[in-house]
């Protein structure tokens, strides 16, 4: 296995509906702001892989009419869907690709847009023999786990709204980000409208229009087109079983993530998370899973979570600032989210984070979520 | 600028699954003899519903039937006040509706259904809970309308 690093990374504004252009184009964005940070051209890309949740959008094979606008031609393509792993699974494959000795230059890139179909459309497409026989959607399949973990956990829905605060209020500073609110409150997001309880209409992720894109170069190539990449030093995926009500205490145990990031901590080295991991971008659709992922990840223990979120543990100027982007609560692409995660990571360790910038960050943890079934972990760092 | 325009499109879709010797064993007894059938892994003894080939812990394949009841205890419950898409019609589901993951009695998973009560101060983990069925059934989870108290005369 070489040593693999991120040496760019490039985002489309996300926004509720980007009209102006087509999905090609929306891809197409991205890819071009990645390899003009990385300071290559497509002739030195040697392999493409694409994230997108297609049946989102009701077309078919976007590997082939969106992987031209990514970059695709002439080159090999694959493409990962995996639900709201799929970003980070593309990120996972293409440092395979590299890792190996495949390729040495790899381009990821992932988008979605949302607003040419309803994602709940997709969501009610799952097993048709099961879970098909119920609405329950991602609002309402959340809302059941949220009263195990809350019961559980001690969690309130004051600590879960200060998450979404938090989000919010660090988007302002992200100029990519769907939703900036600068100004908005705890009272705010507890008298936004009730979607299933105990999640408000502010405790959820949005739906939004975007693309992201990184590109990896391996040793030998890295160092050289980039003054600071981002080593990539674990990147593991769990799966888990399918069907809604198999898992045990899903949020509560949310074992995939548990067992994903112990085997990443353990090939870095990392043995007390909070003070070794500087920053991280974590994949939370809802404002309660960032308090769950908090005791998953082993920030801190079981029932502390809240706690963390009172005392502005993970602010930004927290000892571990969480989501300095916004998260995925600030805007969700679903096939790009994950991509954005490891691109934000990646962009803190590089010293290009703009205003969201955490000083001095060595050690950057990113992280995929799918349907409770599956997890994705990547640790980046700046050697 | 070029005025953005959309082209709308809505399917008439259908397909038609196979639901395999396990499944359509599982649909014949709620069709015919209102029974709910699991299957039991033979090395951890887990109850899976819904039935399934393999068990995903010990990667054995699963081939003892084990008898669920429609009774069982809520393990986590929501009231969903917003409409979403009902997958059995294509169409928003009207709200306020309950929703639970209930573990049957016999049964190791829990069953994602609705309830019949949606004031969200009536319900409460642990709470004790039975099925109520149709009169029609044709073999899927929708012969099941919603879960009520146990003690309620619904």
């Amino acid at each position: 296995m070489r040593r693999v690093a991120v040496i760019g990374t490039g985002q489309t504004k996300h926004a509720k509906a980007r009209d102006d252009v087509s999905q090609a184009e929306l891809a197409r964005e991205a890819a071009t702001r990645a390899l003009a940070d990385a300071g290559i051209t497509i002739r030195d890309v040697d392999a493409i892989v694409l994230s997108n949740m297609e049946l989102f959008e009701g077309r078919a094979l976007p590997e082939m009419w969106v992987g031209e606008g990514a970059g695709g031609w002439l080159k090999p393509v694959m493409k990962i869907a995996t639900g709201g792993t799929s970003g980070t699974s593309a990120c996972i494959a293409g440092y395979h690709q590299c890792a190996s000795g495949l390729f040495d230059i790899v381009l990821v890139v992932g988008w979605e847009k949302h607003s040419e179909g309803a994602t709940q459309t997709g969501m009610a497409l799952v097993d048709p023999l099961w879970d098909r026989n119920v609405a329950s959607g991602a609002v309402g399949n959340f809302a059941l786990s949220i009263s195990q973990y809350a019961a559980e956990r001690g969690v309130t829905p004051e600590q879960a709204a200060k998450v979404a605060v938090k989000a919010r209020r660090n988007a302002a500073k992200n100029p990519c980000a769907h939703l900036q609110m600068p100004d908005l409150t705890v009272e705010q997001v507890l008298s936004s409208r009730m979607l299933a309880d105990p999640i408000h209409l502010l405790d959820m992720c949005p739906q939004s229009d975007g693309a992201a894109a990184i590109v990896y170069a391996a040793e030998g190539r890295a160092e050289k087109l980039c003054p600071r990449p981002a080593w990539v030093r674990a990147a593991v995926t769990r799966h888990d079983q399918p069907t809604i009500g198999d898992l045990d205490r899903r949020l509560v145990t949310m074992r995939t993530l548990r067992d994903a990031a112990r085997e990443a901590y353990q090939r870095v080295g990392i043995t007390d998370p909070l003070k070794q991991i500087d920053v991280a971008e974590i994949y939370e659709p809802v404002s309660y899973a960032e308090l769950a992922w908090y005791e998953a990840l082993g920030f801190c223990a079981e029932g502390e979570a809240g706690r963390l979120i009172d005392e502005g543990v993970t602010g930004m100027d927290g000892e571990l600032p969480v989501n300095p982007s916004g998260g995925v609560l600030s805007a969700n692409p679903v096939g790009a989210s994950g991509v954005i995660r490891v691109a934000e990571a990646a962009m803190q360790v590089m010293g290009r984070a703009g205003a969201h910038q955490i000083p001095n960050v060595r050690t950057a943890l990113a992280t995929g979520y799918g349907v409770y079934a599956w997890s994705d972990v990547l640790i980046l760092s700046a050697d | 600028m070029t005025e953005l325009l959309h082209i709308s499109h809505t399917m008439s879709l259908s397909w038609r699954y196979g639901a395999s010797w396990y499944f359509a064993e599982f649909m014949r007894a709620l069709r015919d003899e209102r029974r709910i059938l699991g299957l039991r892994c033979p090395v951890c003894r887990r109850v899976y519903l819904p039935p399934r080939p393999a068990c995903g812990n010990c990667h054995v394949e699963l081939r003892e039937w084990a008898e669920v009841k429609d009774t069982g205890t809520v393990r986590a419950f929501t009231v969903v006040r917003t409409p979403i898409i009902d997958p059995a019609t294509g169409q928003p589901r009207p709200a306020s509706y309950g929703m639970a993951l209930i573990q049957l009695d016999g049964a190791d998973t829990t069953l994602n259904h609705y309830l019949a009560e949606n004031d969200l101060s009536k319900l409460r983990l642990g709470m004790r809970v039975r099925a109520v069925w149709r009169e029609e059934r044709v073999g899927r989870l929708n012969d099941i309308v919603h879960f009520v108290a146990e003690d309620s005369d619904q």
